[in-house]
């Protein structure tokens, strides 16, 4: 191991049983493996009267095994656990791990877009947490700290947090840092959680594979075609069971260093994204959530990337709220709508057509190939954002900040160009939300690529810097800042 | 040549034209692996080796490929002399394609990096290669067929005006 010379001295070691709650799928595999042998052996000796018994392997065969796994594993559990190290300096966050293959990473701690506070079962009744670093990669590598315990873990938090935010508390002086006090906004019940996990899109297919056996079952006339159906249906009640279990008792809060998620039922996890941190914003409705008026809404955060592993929860800032919840929470991340009258033109934006709320149409001539939605199909832009409005059996609402936006295209196909219509997209970070005009007329098109072009130049401009709590600098300070690097 | 879905008021500055000769060697000798392996029937039953393959679909089959690759081949110069940049104050305009258009703008203040390559046959050329990346995947920005001295010129000035107008993300 370097010392490098930042080193402060403040390495510390993460919680000892971690490897254990990390690993413990590793150890009840081993010992299904190892004991369902021997538990055979040992029924099959029972039955028998204990004819069979010495067939089986004697009592100490099964303790030198037991007991060689554990101190396999305790070995392997130890090591793993004192050569992971972690340290939060002033300006870094740095992790090192690994046995064999040392791995040593660091991140700036105010190139921060996100924290999460994760509490796997085991973990939460070990009272344990895991740390999650978010930096600007797509979602590839987080810094993880796995595991602390839970009050240690909030604490390191609010300390990054704080460094992010721009506050210098005194060199190692961390536990200093009280953490920022927060205010819930908004708590969904378990009936709104179970209601939007029936109304989604998981519904919806199982109505089209119910009707697509019906059809199967009626013309082979036999059940069998069920058998096919099964593990499709397992599936979806999987699929059913996570997204109730993840979404189950949502709630929103705000605090100074930005919107907060809790939610979970088993596993749990608490959110942070710093204000100025969301790339992008998708409002949502399906067929079936319309019925009860609900929408949901995603988030590109650069650092959740299109990452489903976990759940694929983590960019929902709100699993099902009405029309006045989802206003709210877009309060809350676009503090400063740029328009007179947001309700009026995000409501435009949710429900409208053509041109309600000042939206741009897409023109007559675009149903020749989007025959339902080119009535939906539109934008708007407001003095901070661009909101782009399409589809009508499936509802969206896709919101850019002027200075998030990353780069801009126009594309036209052969068809379109006979029509002299063209589509407008703007790139986001990776994320579930691609945010894009369609079939826009020509000229509409063109003079909304110039002109968000150059609204993005000036929004970037004036954009606020990264340390969020720090005033707003001109640009060249900023670069002075940069150039340290 | 001024196509409707280009801005107004901008000119673009065209690629080498030297890259239509670079595409046609390119396609044109996978082309004729392509017809090869089309005309494999053909030679196939014509030897005897394997005689139950019918006539026609022998026939028609490298017809077909010859038409497809010699179409691909023929729209090369088009696609190429349609491949168009222009470097404003605060972006680069990038256009390409023939039947499917696209017009792209990219922030200085947006680049993460910027990759020049070159590869075997674009060095024979003198031909090089030069893409930008921002924080989005949804950027496709690659510029083909610059000559090796306008690609160098292109990235220093491009990594110039990128740290001069930086903005984090």
């Amino acid at each position: 191991m370097t010392p490098s010379p930042q080193d402060q001295g403040n390495w510390q070691r993460v919680h000892p049983i971690s490897p254990l709650v990390r690993g413990w799928v590793a150890v009840i595999g081993v010992l299904v493996v190892f004991g369902r042998n021997t538990f055979e052996d040992l029924l099959r000796s029972a039955s028998s009267g204990g004819r069979d018994a010495v067939e089986g392997p004697p009592a100490w065969l099964i303790l030198a095994i037991v007991g060689g796994a554990a101190v396999i594993f305790g070995t392997v559990f130890f090591l793993s656990w004192y050569f992971t190290r972690y340290s939060v300096s002033d300006d870094h966050v740095r992790v090192n791990s690994g046995v064999l293959f040392r791995q040593q990473r660091q991140a700036r701690i105010d190139r921060v877009q996100a924290i999460d506070v994760v509490q796997p079962l085991l973990a939460r009744i070990f009272g344990l947490a895991e740390l999650k670093f978010e930096v600007a990669d797509a979602g590839k590598s987080a810094m993880r700290l796995s595991f602390l315990r839970l009050d240690e873990a909030r604490r390191l938090r609010a300390a990054i947090l704080a460094r992010a935010a721009g506050l210098t508390p005194l060199a190692g002086n961390a536990g200093a840092v009280p953490e920022a006090p927060e205010r819930e906004v908004m708590r969904l019940s378990p009936a709104r959680i179970l209601g939007s996990t029936v109304l989604s899109g998981t519904t919806l297919t199982l109505v089209g594979a119910a009707a697509l056996l019906a059809v199967l079952a009626s013309s082979v006339r036999s059940w069998a075609v069920l058998a096919g159906f099964l593990p499709l249906l397992l599936g979806l009640v999987a699929a059913y069971w996570k997204s109730f279990s993840t979404e189950f008792n949502f709630r929103v809060a705000v605090s100074p260093d930005g919107v907060r998620l809790h939610y979970g039922l088993l596993d749990t996890r608490s959110q942070t994204i710093p204000p100025g941190r969301v790339q992008a914003v998708g409002i949502t409705q399906g067929p079936l959530e319309r019925l009860a008026g609900w929408y949901r809404v995603h988030v590109n955060v650069a650092g959740y990337g299109v990452d489903r592993s976990e759940g694929g929860g983590r960019s929902v800032v709100l699993p099902a709220g009405t029309l006045d919840q989802v206003l709210q929470v877009l309060e809350l991340i676009l503090p400063d709508p740029g328009t007179p009258d947001p309700v009026g033109v995000f409501t435009a934006g949710l429900t409208g057509k053509d041109s309600d709320g000042g939206f741009q149409p897409s023109p007559r001539r675009a149903r020749w190939l989007d025959p339902l939605a080119w009535r939906r199909s539109g934008y708007r832009a407001t003095g901070t954002a661009l909101l782009c409005r399409h589809g009508v059996v499936f509802r969206s609402l896709q919101v850019v900040p002027h200075e998030r936006t990353q780069s801009l295209g126009l594309f036209q196909g052969p068809l379109m160009r006979r029509l002299r219509l063209i589509d407008f997209v703007l790139h986001s970070t990776a994320g579930p939300v691609r945010p894009v005009v369609h079939h826009l007329d020509l000229m509409q098109g063109r003079q909304l690529f110039l002109a968000q072009a150059s609204r993005a130049a000036a929004a970037r401009r004036i954009a606020r810097p990264d340390r969020w709590l720090e005033a707003p600098q001109p640009i060249d300070q900023d670069k002075e800042y940069l150039h340290e690097q | 040549m001024r196509e409707p879905i280009d801005p107004a008021g901008v000119d673009f500055r065209r690629v080498s034209p030297r890259l239509i000769r670079l595409r046609l060697v390119a396609k044109g000798a996978s082309g004729l692996v392509l017809v090869l392996l089309g005309a494999l029937p053909l030679v196939l039953r014509q030897t005897d080796v394997w005689h139950g393959f019918p006539l026609w679909p022998a026939v028609v089959l490298p017809l077909l490929v010859v038409l497809a690759v010699v179409w691909r081949l023929a729209l090369i110069p088009r696609q190429v002399r349609a491949i168009g940049y222009a470097e404003r104050e605060d972006d680069l305009l990038i256009r390409r394609g023939l039947f499917f258009q696209r017009v792209m703008v990219v922030p200085y203040g947006r680049m993460q990096y910027v990759d020049v390559s070159v590869g075997p046959l674009e060095r024979a050329f003198g031909l090089a290669s030069i893409k930008l990346h921002t924080a989005s995947a949804g950027t496709n920005a690659i510029l083909e067929g610059l000559p090796a001295a306008e690609a160098t010129r292109l990235r220093e000035q491009l990594s110039a005006r990128g740290e001069a107008k930086l903005a984090g993300l």
